[in-house]
């Protein structure tokens, strides 16, 4: 019992002494109009009240205010206020780990604009100080910490596996010297990777390995650090996601490269270029933009040369939410399947106002949700269907293995595809 | 998760718990609940590498090594196991759940 004391009272130091006047302000706002209910796939999948966004945002409050305010700490009773006991500290693995993907659909709908997901994520921190992590989270963002990538792959593995994929380029520009350059020094680009890139699903490397090589862009990979995820976004472990943020930092001053493109990755690319520099606590000496940006950037300055006509199947879109509602890339995806592909089809609804796929936030890490994933994932699955779309593209590698799910579970009879692939599927080379 | 009758204790993820009673029947049964229908030669040459490999070294191989040592397209690889590697084929060969966003 002393244990758990010890851990509630590290829970509740993160209310008590916030590090400015932004949680007290979102933990005290909510007025319960209820607008947020329809923003929630949770909710929408299941029409079960407990998913409604204002009640996790309540637990979290509720807490704050008997552990925080003099009327809760006084007279409990009367300010609805609630013990951090074991039955609160499930209830809060279950709704704020187990039933939100921190998609920030609610908070971009929010009448009072409540950031909800903000105080979502401020309860898995408090979690996280109370080691209460679902293993199966925690154990992606163990490895990250203790081998350098999230999936552990040893470097020499992670070099052969490239040196494969450089064949292959050689092969299929027909050019001996075209390459996939390791740890090089001065370039233009650092380029990064989602591990389960090199790991399971290359083609996406091959991909841009052969726009690069289109664009005769001066880039590298490092094999020192090219993980572009960092999983304790999602566990809120602020020490751990400094840890990660710090390697990459490390790794471009240290290659010197003036631009840092982060592969397609959602969460990754809101880590690093948004939470990284607050992590870290400073302002960064170099350029840090997505892979879409960067695509977008080619075909318009016309360094790379295109025919739609290579992509002749009816293509949809599905917008990753840390990337789009929360992360402002918005137009330039929808600029690249322009110029890349003969017939796309937009999703209802689509941009910020999307639906997630039903996998981020963790969720596709933490097995013990896994029967409520796919249900949420039938909201998607509706949307894909009603698009006719033979193919599904998106700027997210997480997106991709649960829209591998859908279309699986829901018989979709769709391929999905990363943006960098129907890129590199059109591109005409000179 | 129950195939055919027969019992099998797996994760949220459908992976099983108890990697160690895996064998060739297991992976028929779990390839007939994905919808793969009966293991071709293929199938069966690299859902043996992939379990021997894990068998070895406690690591699922990369994508690379099974290619190179079955002789199998990568391409052919996402058609012979639409769930992928890691959901799929990792699975089918009794793995426990890899790491990362697979």
């Amino acid at each position: 019992m002393d244990n758990f004391k010890n851990k509630k009272d590290k829970a509740i130091r993160i209310l008590s002494e916030p590090k400015d006047s932004k949680l007290i302000t979102h933990l005290n706002s909510c007025v319960h109009c209820g607008l947020c209910a329809e923003s929630c796939m949770y909710y929408l999948a299941t029409n079960d009240e407990k998913y409604i966004p204002a009640k996790k945002v309540d637990i979290i409050s509720s807490i704050y205010q008997r552990y925080c305010t003099f009327t809760g700490k006084y007279f409990p009773v009367l300010t609805g206020s609630k013990e951090l006991d074991e039955e609160t500290k499930d209830e809060m693995i279950d709704l704020l780990f187990g039933a939100c993907t921190l998609c920030g659909r609610c908070t971009k709908h929010c009448s009072i604009g409540v950031d909800i997901s903000y105080v979502v994520r401020t309860g898995r921190q408090m979690l996280s100080e109370m080691d209460m992590v679902p293993a199966t989270l925690q154990s992606t963002v163990n490895a990250a910490v203790q081998t350098g990538n999230n999936m552990s792959i040893p470097t020499e593995e992670f070099t052969d596996t490239l040196a494969w994929l450089e064949d292959e380029l050689k092969n299929e520009v027909n050019d001996p010297m075209a390459a996939i350059p390791l740890n090089v020094t001065n370039t233009n680009i650092l380029y990064t990777l989602n591990p389960r890139e090199p790991k399971f699903f290359p083609l996406s490397i091959s991909a841009m390995a052969k726009v690069f090589y289109a664009a005769k862009e001066s880039w590298t990979l490092s094999t020192i650090m090219y993980d572009v995820t960092n999983y304790a976004y999602f566990t809120s472990n602020n020490e751990e996601a400094i840890i990660i943020a710090q390697r990459l930092y490390d790794e471009m001053l240290n290659l010197n490269s003036n631009r840092c493109i982060l592969a397609e990755c959602g969460h990754g690319s809101r880590a690093f270029r948004w939470e990284a520099p607050n992590y870290l606590r400073k302002k960064f000496p170099f350029e840090v933009i997505t892979a879409v940006e960067l695509l977008a950037e080619y075909i318009s300055s016309g360094r790379i040369k295109l025919d739609k006509e290579l992509n002749k199947e009816v293509m949809t879109l599905h917008d990753p939410c840390n990337l789009v509602r929360e992360g402002g890339v918005i137009e330039q995806q929808r600029y690249i399947m322009k110029n890349t592909v003969c017939n796309f089809v937009e999703m209802t609804p689509h941009g910020t106002e999307n639906f997630c796929c039903g996998g981020g936030g963790g969720q596709l890490a933490m097995s013990e949700y896994n029967e409520r994933r796919m249900k949420i994932a039938e909201i998607k699955a509706e949307q894909i269907r009603r698009t006719g779309a033979k193919v599904v593209v998106t700027p997210c590698h997480n997106c991709v293995d649960q829209l591998m799910q859908i279309d699986n579970k829901f018989k979709l009879g769709v391929k999905i595809k990363t943006l960098a692939e129907i890129v590199a599927d059109a591109i005409i080379l000179e | 998760m129950e195939v055919d009758g027969k019992e099998f204790k797996v994760d949220g993820d459908g992976f099983l718990q108890d990697p160690y009673i895996w064998n060739e029947e297991v992976a028929a049964l779990f390839a007939k609940f994905d919808g793969i229908g009966e293991l071709t030669e293929k199938h069966w040459a690299i859902v043996k590498f992939i379990r021997k490999n894990w068998e070895d070294t406690g690591m699922a191989p990369m994508i690379r090594s099974i290619c190179q040592t079955t002789g199998v397209k990568l391409k052919d690889i996402y058609q012979l196991f639409p769930l992928g590697p890691a959901r799929g084929a990792c699975r089918i060969a009794g793995l426990p759940k890899p790491d990362g966003c697979v």
